[in-house]
C-alpha cells in the first residue's frame, strides 16, 4: 500500500481503510501544517489547522474526484480555506515563527545571516493579508506552479498572478525597509 | 519583448524563467543574455530563495497531529451523532418490537370472529369499567 499514488489511496480512505489514510497523513502532514502555518502565523493554529483539515479529508473523502484535481491540490484548497476562516475569525495575529523556521545547519556566519533574513521575513509577512501569504506559500514554498497555486486557491490565472505580484512587490518593500533599517541600527 | 516587459515578468514570477507562464519563455531566454536582463534575474533569484523560507514542522510534530487526528475519528465512531445512533440494531429493537405488536393486533382483529352476544359486551365492559377492576383486584 506505500507505493500506491495519493489517488489510489483515496479509493480506498473512502473504503474507510484507516491504514490507507495514515499513509496519507504520514506523505502530507508535514505539508499541510507548513502552508497553514505561513498563512495564520501560529503554531498552535497550525496544528489545529492539520488535523481539521484531515478530519475533512477522512470524512469527505467520497467527494474527491482525481479527474478533477490532484489530492495534493484539493488538500491545498481545505488547508486554505481553514486557515482564511480562522485568520477572519482573529483580529490580533502573534509572531512566533521567527523562533520556529527550518534549520539548515549552515556555517555560524551564514547561520546568522540566514537568522536575520528570516526573522526579516516574517516580519514582512505581518504586512501581507492572509490570501496574498497563502500564494507566496504555494508558489514560493511549495514550488507549485502558477496554474496549480490558481486552482488549489479556486481563483484564475489571471487573478492569481496579479495576488502573486501584490504579495511580492509588498514583501520586497518591507523586507528592503527592514534590511536597511537594521543596517542604519 | 521589452526590458520592462522583462521585469515585470521576473517581479511577478520570480528569477527562474521555466517558472514564468510558458508563452513568455522562449522570448525571455532570448533576451537573458542581456547584461541589464542578467542583474533583474539574479536579483529576482535572491528574493526568491527569501521568499521560500518554510516554517519547521518537525516529523515529530506531525506524527503527534496525526496522532491527534486518528484520536478524534476513534472518539465520532465511540460517541457518533444521535442520528447515527438512531439507525443502530439496538436502537431499532423498541420500534421493531411496538411495529410486531401493531400486527399481531391488526392480525387478531381480522381473524378473531366479532362478537354481538350480551356476554361478551358485558365482559368487555367489565375489563374496561376502572370502577369494578383496578390493578389490586376486583372491587
Amino acid at each position: 500500500m506505500e507505493d500506491l499514488s495519493d489517488e489510489k489511496l483515496m479509493v480506498a480512505v473512502s473504503a474507510r481503510q484507516q491504514q490507507a489514510f495514515r499513509i496519507l497523513m504520514g506523505r502530507h502532514m508535514q505539508r499541510a501544517v507548513r502552508v497553514a502555518q505561513r498563512v495564520v502565523r501560529d503554531s498552535a493554529e497550525a496544528d489545529d489547522i492539520g488535523q481539521d483539515a484531515f478530519l475533512r479529508v477522512w470524512s469527505h473523502a467520497a467527494s474527491f474526484d482525481p479527474n478533477v484535481a490532484r489530492f495534493t491540490t484539493w488538500l491545498y484548497r481545505i488547508v486554505l480555506n481553514l486557515a482564511f476562516d480562522r485568520a477572519r475569525r482573529r483580529p490580533v495575529v502573534p509572531i512566533d515563527e521567527a523562533s520556529d523556521v527550518r534549520a539548515t545547519d549552515p556555517e555560524p556566519v551564514e547561520h546568522l545571516i540566514a537568522d536575520e533574513e528570516r526573522r526579516a521575513l516574517e516580519q514582512a509577512m505581518a504586512n501581507l493579508s492572509e490570501r496574498q501569504r497563502g500564494a507566496i506559500a504555494l508558489f514560493h514554498m511549495e514550488g507549485l506552479s502558477g496554474e496549480e497555486s490558481a486552482k488549489a486557491m479556486n481563483l484564475s490565472a489571471k487573478a492569481f498572478e496579479s495576488l502573486l505580484a501584490r504579495a511580492r512587490a509588498t514583501l520586497r518593500e518591507h523586507v528592503q525597509k527592514i534590511q536597511n533599517t537594521r543596517r542604519c541600527a | 519583448m521589452t526590458l520592462d516587459q522583462f521585469r515585470q515578468l521576473a517581479e511577478i514570477w520570480g528569477g527562474d524563467i521555466d517558472r514564468w507562464p510558458a508563452a513568455t519563455q522562449s522570448a525571455a531566454r532570448a533576451l537573458a543574455t542581456d547584461d541589464e536582463a542578467r542583474r533583474i534575474l539574479k536579483e529576482q533569484l535572491r528574493l526568491d530563495r527569501l521568499f521560500s523560507i518554510a516554517p519547521d514542522v518537525s516529523d515529530h510534530r506531525a506524527g503527534r497531529i496525526g496522532f491527534a487526528v486518528l484520536q478524534r475519528i476513534a472518539k465520532v465512531d465511540r460517541d457518533p451523532p444521535w442520528f447515527r445512533r438512531l439507525f443502530r440494531p439496538a436502537s431499532l429493537f423498541p420500534a421493531a418490537s411496538l411495529a410486531c405488536s401493531a400486527m399481531v393486533g391488526l392480525w387478531l382483529a381480522g381473524a378473531l370472529p366479532y362478537q354481538q352476544q350480551q356476554e361478551a359486551l358485558s365482559v368487555v365492559s367489565m375489563v374496561f369499567d376502572s370502577s369494578t377492576v383496578a390493578l389490586w383486584g376486583v372491587q
